[in-house]
């Protein structure tokens, strides 16, 4: 940093909400250069409630379950999906093929909600309030299918090690099908306003750009990967459950627009894609599902007895709609908690590209390019990112921030 | 470059490793109606050879994909293991390979790698402060998690960490730990 | 139950103390056009020296126990203050973690307890015509 540059003062933007969605308390110190970000720092830590020491000295495996489905609240599926996995692979238990199927399912109707979540948020913090509330009307249904396959709109508790809780019966089908159609007459219109608005256009092109060698080198997953252009995905690469059935491709946004810039637009594409593909693998996990039982050990006392007498190690990976989601546990004979369990939720990676994504830009970019990467702090236990100061510091609220990124659209749009 | 077998990789690092190899072992499971496999390669190291495993795994795949480090307590040890993950982009090619070290609890010091693979800098930290491992040569060692909540030189992964019992919120009319399940 | 002495709309503060989120996107759900509890005039506001009433979700870490502190002081009488979630009531889950100092009521005082992990749109509006209820008594009570 030029030490003979006049002006230098140092924002301090203090605990307050980033994701007016999430609300989870981000604080940034930028240092500022005139208008321009210069760099950034990332601190850790408000929202860690100790949940590997819980798993590991507390609970039995089952209790352990319901816990890792409150890592997170919006990405519920791959928390347990991960964990059952691991535990799986580590107690060699074989699970029934119909039930691979139905957790693919219940994967893929997670990742729509969860990416038509983030358009209207990200609708919202370039200031387009009347698409956030679009987007979430949207969303409804996907959340009434939910409901009327597992029961509940966000904790679903599907999930048990062998297998699934419940099954997706022939009544259930036919809404099943209505609410995907409603999806695919829907999307076109979503398509229109997210990625033809010329006002969306001028604030998501060039804006926050993660370059591919960048991307590969902080080790970064998920669609922000993929709209760097690197085609990483684990359900195609490493494919678990019904995904080694099926053939999935990774979507980069050249298939779109024909080169990748690795921007917030970027971004976009490959999400709103990613809702297409979905609906086209529920679809299809519907035409080839298998018949046959659900659950491996449907008792749950041989069930507890059969995991606290294993021995093993395993590693689930799972692709959670913000990225690629890993725990890995292991468990020894006579021990009734697991003995060790390690979980790396994909925003904790993601984080470490922010200060690469983040330099060189605007203060009024800052909200949209940090929520293109979709963060999810309680997976990750918030982010703190704060900067060396220098000079005088004033106090910039996060409604200030939100307040200059919805003016800047204004400015645009005269 | 072409793709190797992973017995051939596992024959690559003991080449390449000599000494500091202790053991490599390759797992696969079958997977759903296809039976598609996924495979997995755990390799056994010595500390002072890790580095140049770590090195000699990029020479196999430009950038690997590295993970997160995981730690065990295994009683007079502590068990650390690399996962990283190659071939990635490909249907069905991936392979993941586990990099295991093992480390005294007398003498807990492991090198950074964040020169090789800068990405690696949180998980470095959090296993710092999380399990006590020092790791040498690190540029940034504050801690990641903690710093709001507990006083340093608290280790909650580590299984005979005494100190923690107090910080335990229970609730009133229980004990910790489920000490009270037959009340 | 009339509604009458307040006579302006009902605007809302979203607290988070350190939750999974599962309850933050049901409040929002509640705002959105499917509840829409946005046509009887309840707002989010991104200051608490604006809102009327509290909405805290999530059991209280210990590095945020200061800003919930601070929060609950900015916010002007007369104030309602819910408790949205199980982990807000009493730690559900989490009850036993080293890194929690306590359920919300143990750090300022609430005056709605909604229940569920995570409780559904209906049973969160419920509990905000509660507040409003009681808001109504407060102003009544011309209290300072």
């Amino acid at each position: 940093m030029a030490v003979n540059e006049t002006e230098k003062t140092t924002y301090t933007i203090p605990v307050g909400p980033i994701h007016p969605a999430l609300k989870e308390p981000i604080r940034l110190d930028l240092e500022i250069d005139g208008e321009q970000v210069v760099d950034v720092d990332v601190t850790l830590g408000q929202v860690h409630r100790s949940i590997e020491w819980l798993g590991m000295n507390r609970n039995n495996p089952v209790q352990t379950l319901y816990l890792a489905e409150r890592i997170c609240g919006i990405c519920n599926i791959c928390h347990p999906y991960c964990l059952v996995l691991a535990v799986e692979q580590a107690a060699d238990i074989k699970v029934p093929d119909r039930a691979e199927y139905i957790r693919v399912i219940a994967a893929e109707m997670e990742r729509i909600h969860s990416h038509i979540l983030w358009a209207g948020v990200a609708a919202h913090e370039i200031g387009f309030d009347t698409v956030f509330y679009l987007t979430w009307r949207v969303r409804e249904e996907i959340m009434d299918l939910i409901e009327l396959v597992f029961g509940n709109r966000v904790t679903k508790a599907i999930f048990q090690f062998g297998g699934v809780r419940r099954d997706i019966t022939e009544e259930q089908l036919p809404r099943l099908r209505q609410g995907l159609d409603y999806y695919k007459s829907i999307f076109e219109q979503l398509r229109r306003v997210f990625l033809e608005d010329e006002t969306v256009k001028m604030r998501c092109r060039n804006v926050g750009i993660l370059s591919t060698e960048d991307a590969l080198k902080l080790l970064t997953v998920g669609p922000t990967v993929r709209a760097s252009g690197v085609p990483k995905d684990v359900r195609q690469d490493q494919p678990y459950s019904a995904y080694a059935d099926l053939d999935v491709k990774a979507i980069t946004p050249d298939i779109v627009t024909g080169t990748v810039v690795g921007d917030v637009y970027d971004r976009i594409i490959v999400r709103l894609l990613e809702v297409a593909q979905s609906i086209q693998i529920i679809e299809d996990c519907i035409a080839h599902m298998p018949d046959g039982p659900i659950l491996a050990e449907p008792k749950m006392p041989r069930l507890l007895k059969l995991l606290t007498d294993a021995a093993g190690e395993g590693v689930g990976r799972v692709e959670a709609p913000r990225g690629e989601d890993i725990h890995y546990v292991r468990l020894e004979s006579g021990v009734s908690t697991l003995s060790t369990w390690k979980v790396r939720a994909p925003t904790y990676i993601n984080l470490v590209a922010i200060p690469t994504i983040l330099k060189g830009m605007q203060i009024a970019d800052v909200p949209i390019a940090f929520a293109s990467i979709d963060p999810c702090m309680s997976c990750t236990n918030r982010a703190i990112i704060t900067d060396k100061a220098t000079g005088s510091k004033s106090v910039l609220g996060y409604e200030e921030m939100h307040r200059l990124s919805v003016q800047k659209t204004k400015e645009l749009q005269r | 470059m072409e793709k190797l077998t992973p017995q051939q990789i596992v024959d690559s690092f003991k080449k390449a490793l000599g000494d500091g190899f202790i053991d490599g072992k390759i797992y696969e499971r079958e997977v759903a109606v296809k039976k598609n496999r996924y495979r997995r390669i755990w390799l056994y190291v010595k500390r002072e050879a890790f580095r140049e495993a770590v090195h000699h795994l990029s020479r196999i795949q430009e950038y690997p994909h590295f993970v997160i480090i995981s730690s065990s307590d295994l009683g007079d040890e502590v068990e650390l293991i690399y996962h990283f993950t190659i071939y990635y982009g490909h249907h069905l090619e991936e392979i993941s390979v586990g990099i295991r070290v093992a480390l005294s609890k007398k003498d807990l010091k492991i090198p950074t790698i964040t020169d090789l693979i800068p990405g690696a800098i949180f998980t470095e930290r959090e296993t710092q402060e999380m399990m006590g491992v020092e790791v040498t040569d690190i540029p940034d060692g504050r801690r990641l998690f903690l710093a709001g909540d507990l006083p340093e030189g608290i280790h909650p992964w580590r299984k005979d960490d005494k100190k923690l019992e107090e910080y335990l919120r229970v609730l009133p009319g229980r004990k910790p730990k489920g000490k009270d399940k037959e009340g | 139950m009339s509604l009458k002495a307040f006579n302006r709309a009902l605007w809302v503060y979203h607290l988070n103390t350190g939750s999974c989120n599962g309850c933050d996107i049901e409040i929002l759900a509640v705002l959105t056009p499917r509840y829409d509890a946005e046509r009887f005039g309840i707002m989010l506001v991104g200051s608490p020296r604006h809102a009327d009433v509290l909405l805290a979700t999530g059991p209280v870490g210990r590095s945020m126990e200061d800003s919930v502190r601070r929060i609950y002081e900015q916010t002007p009488d007369p104030k309602v203050v819910m408790a949205v979630g199980n982990c807000g009531i009493e730690g559900d889950v989490f009850h036993e973690a080293y890194s929690l100092v306590g359920p919300i009521d143990q750090i300022i005082p609430v005056d709605v307890y909604v229940p569920g992990c995570p409780p559904r749109p209906e049973a969160i509006i419920e509990g905000v015509v509660k507040a409003w209820a009681k808001l109504e008594t407060l102003a009544k009570q011309g209290v300072a």
